[in-house]
């Protein structure tokens, strides 16, 4: 079972790495834009699904690589990719004092706060010089679109099987324990603030990894396009229809939503948000844990049905 | 004698204007069964608050294997040694049974797979194993009960806290549970519960008994000590204590 999984995960990626160059444009953006929402579900199912901590401002370490990269870009030689790699790093850098003060914040706090702190860096955006203020930066154009892609299918591929690593160890156990009774995790010996603190710093460091990407395939970057609150919202909206808190979750339910709001949007540009919400909404009435764990539910009443025939034959 | 375990020195805690515990001072020995018993708001839960690191005492020191343990982080506490069990069960209710305990074994075992291996022997032991792959949320209040006192023994501590583990239980549970703290005992595993009402297991299992009551000590000794003092069975029970016991 396992290797038929290991296995299909390896013709996917092929594919994933071969067909691009092949499509048009527009496919090839759809595929960028995908992966790219597949990604930040990832990194927002480790702090919110895993150590369960709703953010709503993981955008904040997004639009945070974003600017390093179009920094880099705009007053050094450097490619965009040094930028990139050090959006993700000054990110994971800023996630561990900003962790240690954040996560003393529980439930509503907490998200409220992180809400905020994208708030605030994206009126900083907007006030600082460096930053080109409200106009933002303008990258070089004629940018290679298929190297973002790749940059961003590896950093896809990455925060799935680390997702899948942390669901099967003990840093994912002790996540999942302070997630359910943080004082009686504590009391069973899980040091909760340091292993809430490492997991918001992955949380950072995968959308901090993104924003240069983006910037590079935007070509700009401005306060607006990318601390955008709706960018947060699709992330987690995908993370709790796929399965919130599971290794599949958030591929499924980025799949799924960035497909059907492409559709929606191509075809209903005027009610598309209201269609999508309404469908969201719908979806979560059935399945309230999400596709992953409804999905897991019905394999294994099927295996505990097909168990008693096995053992007659 | 052996040097004592856990020591509580004068140990007061004040929430506002309530004295949850006001001046309490015991000692616990390398596997000696001490039971605490006093009628409800004594402070019996506050206390064990205090010596798992969850509360901090408002004046007073507690001491664990000669070292002042007042200011640890439960964490720290946990992995020293005390184990504690909650009165009123706090399943992790999403994650599996064997999980459950699994987080307390992660404190002596590296890997997750060596933690799950510790935590089914303590399955086995505490009766739980036929359940280790359900989620904890199917479990009945008695089953969790012992799923409290499995998480906590898979800490592997010197010092159990038992937070009335009996509460609810039936004759049977009870006499089971009973027996399950004896054994604690071979071990090498001290032991404190708060105690509800069921004098006639306190009498039996305890080598010592501390009566609380409004967060003061009033009588410390062997269960026959307590059961001759007039003013413990009189005073908090409404009836003598040998006469609890026989019912
Ligand atoms: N966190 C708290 N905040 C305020 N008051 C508290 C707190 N914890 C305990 N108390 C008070 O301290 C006193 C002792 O309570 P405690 O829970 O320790 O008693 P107990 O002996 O465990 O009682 P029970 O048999 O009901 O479990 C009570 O008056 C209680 O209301
Ligand atoms: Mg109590």
């Amino acid at each position: 079972m396992r290797r038929i999984g290991i296995l299909v995960f390896c013709v996917v990626v092929a594919l994933l790495i071969v067909i691009p160059p092949m499509a048009n444009g527009y496919y090839r953006s759809l595929f960028y834009i995908t992966l790219l929402y597949v990604a930040l579900a990832y990194g927002w199912n480790v702090i919110s699904g895993y150590a369960g901590y709703f953010s709503f401002g993981q955008v904040t370490f997004f639009g945070l690589g974003a600017y390093v990269t179009a920094i880099v870009v705009t007053k050094t030689p450097l490619p965009w990719e040094i930028g990139a790699l050090l959006g993700g790093v000054v990110s994971a850098a800023f996630a561990v004092p900003l962790g240690y003060l954040m996560l003393r914040l529980r439930g509503p706090f907490f998200a409220l706060g992180m809400l905020g702190l994208a708030r605030t860096l994206q009126v900083a955006a907007n006030s600082m010089g460096i930053t080109g203020g409200g106009q933002g930066l303008f990258l070089p154009p004629g940018s290679n679109a298929l190297s973002v892609y790749y940059w961003t299918l590896a950093i896809a591929v990455l925060a799935f099987a680390g997702t899948w690593l942390i669901d099967h160890s003990a840093f994912g156990l002790r996540l999942q324990a302070l997630r359910e009774d943080e004082q009686v995790a504590a009391t069973l010996g899980v040091h909760v603030t340091t292993q809430k603190v490492y997991a918001f710093i992955i949380s950072a460091a995968i959308p901090g990894l993104l924003g240069g990407g983006y910037a590079w395939y935007l070509t700009y970057v401005n306060p607006v396009s990318v601390f955008s609150t709706s960018i947060d919202l699709q992330a987690v909206a995908m993370t709790i229809l796929g399965g919130i808190g599971t290794v599949w979750g958030p591929l499924i339910g980025g799949v799924l939503i960035s497909q059907i709001s492409e559709a929606l949007a191509a075809q209903y540009p005027q009610a598309f948000l209201m269609i999508f919400g309404g469908l969201v909404v719908a979806l979560l009435v059935f399945l309230p844990r999400g596709i992953a764990p409804a999905c897991a539910a019905a394999l294994s009443r099927r295996r505990a049905r097909a168990k008693p025939a096995e053992a007659r034959t | 004698m052996s040097a004592p375990l856990l020591v509580v020195d004068n140990v007061t805690r004040t929430f506002g204007g309530v004295r949850a515990l006001d001046g309490v001072s015991l000692e616990i020995r390398e596997g000696e069964i001490v039971s605490i018993i006093g009628p409800n708001g004594a402070g019996k839960t506050t206390l064990f608050n205090i010596v798992s690191g969850v509360l901090r005492p408002t004046s007073g020191d507690v001491r664990f294997m000669d070292r002042s343990i007042v200011g640890w982080s439960p964490q720290r506490i946990a992995a020293a040694g005390i184990a504690r069990t909650y009165q009123i069960a706090r399943p992790f209710v999403r994650l599996s049974v064997l999980d459950n305990v699994a987080v307390g074994a992660l404190t002596h075992e590296r890997t997750l797979e060596r933690a799950r291996a510790a935590a089914r022997e303590v399955l086995e032991m505490t009766g739980l194993a036929p359940y280790a792959d359900r989620p904890a949320s199917d479990l009945t209040i008695t089953q969790r009960k012992r799923l409290e006192a499995a998480r906590a023994l898979a800490l592997r501590p010197k010092l159990l806290l038992l937070d009335e583990v009996m509460a609810g239980l039936t004759p049977t549970e009870i006499d089971a549970m009973a027996v399950f703290i004896e054994q604690l005992r071979e071990r090498g595993i001290a032991a404190i519960g708060g105690v509800e009402h069921v004098m006639r297991v306190v009498m039996k299992i305890s080598h010592r008994i501390v009566v609380l009551d409004f967060g003061k000590t009033i009588a410390d000794g062997t269960p026959a000590e307590i059961a001759a003092d007039p003013r413990v069975g009189e005073a908090y029970f409404g009836t003598s204590l040998e006469e609890a016991s026989a019912s």
